[in-house]
């Protein structure tokens, strides 16, 4: 396709491109710190940071308040944003698709969702709080919650936009429907898929860091909680740097997937 | 006669089967309240490995019945019979070439035409040859790797008969199918499609609303005339092939068809 085209022949300034704007920040970041405009309690000068990260992540424990903590809080969010994402799209994906594709399901599950859709996702953690305690539940439902309507509206959206020429086309051919489901509408509706999760992925890490503020003992939100509280505010740049590059990696991992396992996502997204 | 008398063949004499017979379609469309009667009293037959035109204008159903008959929709009254037995749902018996594009953009040219032959019980390698064939037949061999989107119009439509060739459906259904080619792709698909016909001996019912195309095409031409849509007159076309467009029993013909279609 006209895409993969456009991906040949680019030079090392087209490689470079997505770092322009992380590399402009830094260089700002460095200019204003050298230059004493804002005091350090308010922003710490970036090798502060760099220190304070090395340390989190390289460090032994024990060599600081926060050294060496960044396997175990990194393991344990990931652990709760994939549960709750995993929860999210069990649930959301088929629901999304039925919903798309069967006036009944839609007409039934429409008023629900839009109208669970408009409170805010922080309404629900004081709930959440009696219902599950501090700690893992909480958070896991709160991001299973959070991540479903991206995921569940961007497939039914998908399952809907599906052109019924090719499903009847697949029915001419003696496609059933089970098989027409997974060979036709599934891969019809990747480009929304695709973005549902993607979208859900992306408010999973929100939600972690909303779950983890609430005072568990470990977690990527639970260390810039802790970290608020005794005022080092370098290891909350640290965590905020930490949540970013973690975001686009698993971002970028679910991508990779997807175009792994369809090739849908791969010729069609 | 006796029954078992019916199905000898003599020598040299083609083989005459009913493969689809059309009984007594009727089809109402229900507007605001309103009925419009779309189909009235359509009966005709198409016997093996005939090549039957619907000509008719825009808006005289034919379109309609055309998807009647692939089982899309249902008539309000009447019956399709493939072979004897009546048919209702979509499926690979009848298959249909629709004048819009509806290939699947994700699949390459040749998992397209694979993509009927999935839970056939075929081996992987009578498959893979089989496609191969097809691919042939329609020359997209150096295109097999190429995904619809890259292709032209008239690539597409060879995508689009490959694909239902395989399956060795017994009636093919073609809803205008060259209508939004250019005149040369439309002459040439127009030439591929007979030949794959003589070739592979399909009966094959064809809605078009060009002359030209109908005379060139048919064996049988059957005229539609619109509100409601009926058949007029049912016409043998009985000019030799191959038809050229230059002869003048050619365009006696066309003409008599265009004066026709206007009253």
């Amino acid at each position: 396709m006209s895409e993969n085209k456009d991906k040949r022949n680019r030079g090392g300034a087209w490689r470079f491109l997505p770092w322009f704007i992380p590399s402009l920040f830094l260089i700002l970041w460095i200019v204003v710190s050298a230059g004493g405009l804002i005091p350090t309690y308010l922003l710490p000068h970036p090798r502060d940071i760099a220190e304070t990260g090395y340390a989190y992540v390289f460090g032994k424990l024990g060599g600081g308040p926060y050294a060496g903590r960044f396997l175990s809080d990194a393991g344990s969010s990931l652990l709760r944003v994939g549960c709750g994402f995993a929860v999210a799209v069990a649930v959301g994906l088929p629901l999304g698709i039925l919903s798309g594709r069967l006036s009944v399901v839609q007409r039934l599950t429409s008023t629900t969702v839009n109208a669970l859709r408009a409170v805010p996702g922080i309404t629900w953690l004081p709930l959440a709080m009696v219902w599950f305690g501090i700690g893992m539940k909480t958070t896991v439902f709160l991001v299973a919650l959070a991540s479903f309507f991206p995921i569940f509206l961007n497939a039914a959206a998908g399952a809907r936009q599906v052109d019924p020429l090719l499903l009847q086309a697949g029915a001419m051919m003696g496609v059933k429907r089970l098989r027409g489901t997974f060979a036709i509408l599934i891969p019809g509706a990747m480009p929304h898929l695709m973005t549902g999760l993607r979208l859900g992925l992306g408010i999973s890490w929100a939600y972690l860091v909303l779950g983890e503020l609430t005072g568990v003992p470990n977690g990527l939100g639970a260390v810039i909680m802790d970290a608020r509280m005794l005022g080092r505010i370098d290891m909350i740049v640290v965590g905020i740097i930490i949540i970013a590059v973690i975001g686009r990696l698993t971002d970028q991992l679910l991508q990779g997937g997807m175009r792994f396992c369809f090739k849908s996502a791969r010729r069609m997204v | 006669m006796r029954p078992y008398l019916r199905a000898v063949t003599l020598p040299g004499e083609k083989r005459k089967e009913r493969i689809l017979e059309i009984e007594r379609l009727h089809k109402v469309f229900h507007v605001n309240d309103g009925f419009q009667p779309v189909l009235e009293e359509i009966s005709f037959r198409a016997e093996a490995g005939e090549l039957i035109c619907i000509l008719g204008r825009s808006g005289c159903g034919k379109s309609t019945l055309l998807k009647i008959v692939a089982g899309f929709i249902s008539p309000s009254s009447g019956k399709v019979l493939l072979k004897g037995k009546s048919v209702k749902m979509p499926g690979p018996d009848r298959c249909v070439i629709f004048q819009e594009d509806a290939l699947f953009p994700w699949l390459t040219v040749a998992e397209n035409i694979a993509f009927g032959l999935r839970g056939r019980g075929q081996d992987k390698k009578s498959k893979a040859e089989e496609v191969e064939r097809f691919l042939g037949l329609v020359g997209l061999r150096e295109f097999r790797d190429y995904l619809p989107g890259d292709l032209s119009g008239g690539m597409k439509q060879r995508v689009a008969l490959a694909r239902v060739l395989i399956l060795k459906p017994e009636v093919l259904l073609m809803d205008e199918p060259f209508a939004s080619l250019d005149a040369q792709s439309r002459e040439e698909m127009q030439k591929l499609l007979l030949s794959l016909w003589r070739e592979l001996g399909h009966t094959i019912l064809f809605v078009t609303h060009d002359v030209y195309e109908a005379v060139i095409l048919a064996d049988k031409i059957l005229l539609m005339s619109k509100n409601p849509g009926r058949i007029r007159e049912e016409i043998r076309v009985d000019l030799p092939r191959p038809r050229s467009r230059d002869g003048s029993g050619f365009h006696h013909f066309c003409r008599k068809l265009y004066e026709a279609i206007r009253d």
